[in-house]
């Protein structure tokens, strides 16, 4: 049993084109911990391989080599799945659901009894602020709501675990600001969140520790309070184009030497 | 197993019927039907008293040709459009097997045709008491719409299993000629025993121990309607041969899909 709640080594994940079979690497190397209670925000340029490493933590893909596991358990297994929540990049729901249906339909995939049901349903839709909203159907709801009904979702089994993809994204400031206030409640709580985002400005507020991806390798990893503290960068924006830059340039060397 | 393992399959399958019964082309096909039920009073009309046969024949064919092609079209889509909107996310990130998935579909679209089955048949005798009063409601009618449903429920498992990584399109051609060479079962064998060659001859040997024969099903509907019932041990071997198809096909989708990842 591993001490970490998520714990990668030499992660690996290579994809294929469809018609020539061109191996392209998505994550490549990846080595990574989070900790018990602990708010990682995996950071990266668009394609830079945080969406993978999402998806092989939560069992939707399987490493091409390297491993990877979530509370102890291989990732995807059933045991990690009944303790985990995800939130999906710009979440697909069934149109012809209502918020309430859909929430109903998500705890009964976890086996949970009606009156939990209806008791956590309830719940959640008021914590997102969607309590008005419970028989809305899917298809007449905004992308906001949407988004609001996906973090409701990822929470109906009262997860120990959370990974979320771009939580924050079609979100207006409100709603960004009430996903903040959730997150922070949710390590209140004791839980661990992993999540991917391109808003700085929100994982600054609300990570421990943050991960800077570039090309599928990780190309740093510093705790937001070190890099807050102002020594030898002025704030996240700084650490993360440093990193990022840096990480570029040791690439090019690289191809250019070889 | 316990009760609470069954929770996640009866959501997938209250789900899928939920989705197939809240699309509006559902219920053009039952109308679809109706008229074409109805459209039997006029062929009966102008044949010499044999309206009311006429009638019952051509509502029972509808009703598996109107309910095959429901089945075909929603089944074939059922876990592609899954995958296509993404909506599979949300599903095989919860702890539920994939037998669970695959069984949960097909029992979700098997109600909901068990549904309109009932609606189409009950629709037929409704027809025919009001047109003759006298006539009692025939069991042996009950059984043959029983055992079109029973087709149907090996037609909607071949058209699942297509859909686990075919197309939609694909898995329409191809439950359409699994469906249309089980009908014609004994023809593959004596097109077999034709062939000169003994090789083409085991081939089409193969490829009849490999198809269902339903051309049994329709033959035993025809005898039903001539008022013959057939003997209980024939019906039961009907649905163990239709049973073991469905496991057969259900279990194949779920190793597709156990193996498949969703980028």
């Amino acid at each position: 049993m591993t001490s970490s709640v998520i714990e990668t080594n030499q992660l690996t994940k290579d994809h294929f084109s469809h018609i020539l079979r061109k191996r392209f690497r998505a994550v490549d190397g990846l080595t990574l911990k989070v900790e018990t209670n602990e708010t990682y925000g995996l950071l990266g340029l668009n394609g830079a391989g945080k969406t993978t490493t999402l998806k092989l933590l939560v069992g939707l893909l399987r490493p091409t080599a390297g491993t990877v596991s979530v509370l102890g358990h291989r990732a995807g297994d059933r045991r990690a799945l009944g303790r985990i929540g995800f939130l999906p990049e710009n979440p697909y729901f069934y149109s012809y659901l209502t918020g309430g249906e859909f929430l109903d339909f998500a705890a009964e995939l976890f086996g949970l009894p009606v009156k939990e049901r209806r008791e956590r349903s309830r719940a959640l839709l008021k914590m997102v602020s969607m309590a008005d909203s419970e028989n809305v159907p899917l298809r007449k709801c905004s992308k906001g709501m949407l988004q609001r009904l996906g973090i409701a979702q990822a929470l109906i089994n009262d997860p120990d675990v959370l990974f979320l993809d771009e939580p924050m994204s079609g979100l207006d400031p409100i709603g960004r600001r009430d996903v903040r206030l959730i997150m922070m409640e949710l390590k209140a709580q004791g839980k661990t969140v992993f999540f991917n985002s391109h808003l700085l400005p929100d994982v600054n507020e609300i990570c421990d520790r943050v991960g800077v991806l570039h090309r599928g390798r990780l190309a740093g990893e510093e705790s937001v309070s070190a890099i807050s503290s102002g020594g030898s960068y002025q704030d996240l924006e700084e650490y993360f184009l440093t990193t990022v830059n840096q990480a570029e340039s040791e690439r090019q060397a690289l191809v250019v030497s070889k | 197993m316990s009760m609470k393992a069954l929770y996640p399959m009866v959501a997938i399958a209250r789900n899928t019927f939920r989705e197939t019964v809240r699309d509006r082309v559902l219920y053009a096909f039952v109308v679809f039907a109706f008229i074409l039920t109805l459209a039997g009073i006029l062929l009966g009309s102008i044949s010499v008293g044999q309206d009311l046969r006429i009638l019952e024949d051509l509502g029972l064919a509808t009703i598996a040709f109107i309910g095959g092609i429901i089945g075909i079209f929603v089944g074939t889509s059922l876990v592609h459009k899954e995958v296509e909107r993404r909506t599979i996310y949300l599903i095989v990130t919860k702890p539920l097997s994939r037998w669970q998935f695959v069984t949960g579909k097909y029992i979700g679209l098997a109600l909901c045709l068990l549904v309109v089955s009932a609606a189409m048949g009950g629709f037929l005798l409704g027809v025919v008491a009001l047109l003759n009063p006298d006539h009692a409601v025939n069991p042996l009618m009950v059984e043959a719409v029983a055992l079109i449903y029973l087709e149907l429920l090996f037609v909607i498992a071949v058209a699942t299993f297509f859909s686990t990584f075919a197309t939609p399109l694909m898995s329409v051609v191809f439950t359409l000629s699994v469906w249309f060479i089980g009908h014609f079962a004994l023809s593959l064998r004596a097109l077999g025993r034709l062939s000169s060659d003994a090789a083409t001859s085991r081939f089409f040997d193969f490829l009849y121990w490999l198809m269902p024969d339903l051309a049994s099903i329709t033959k035993i509907r025809g005898d039903l309607m001539y008022g013959r019932q057939p003997e209980m041990e024939l019906l039961v071997f009907l649905c163990s041969y239709v049973c073991a198809y469905i496991v057969l096909l259900l279990s194949m989708a779920t190793v597709i899909t156990e193996r498949r990842e969703f980028p």
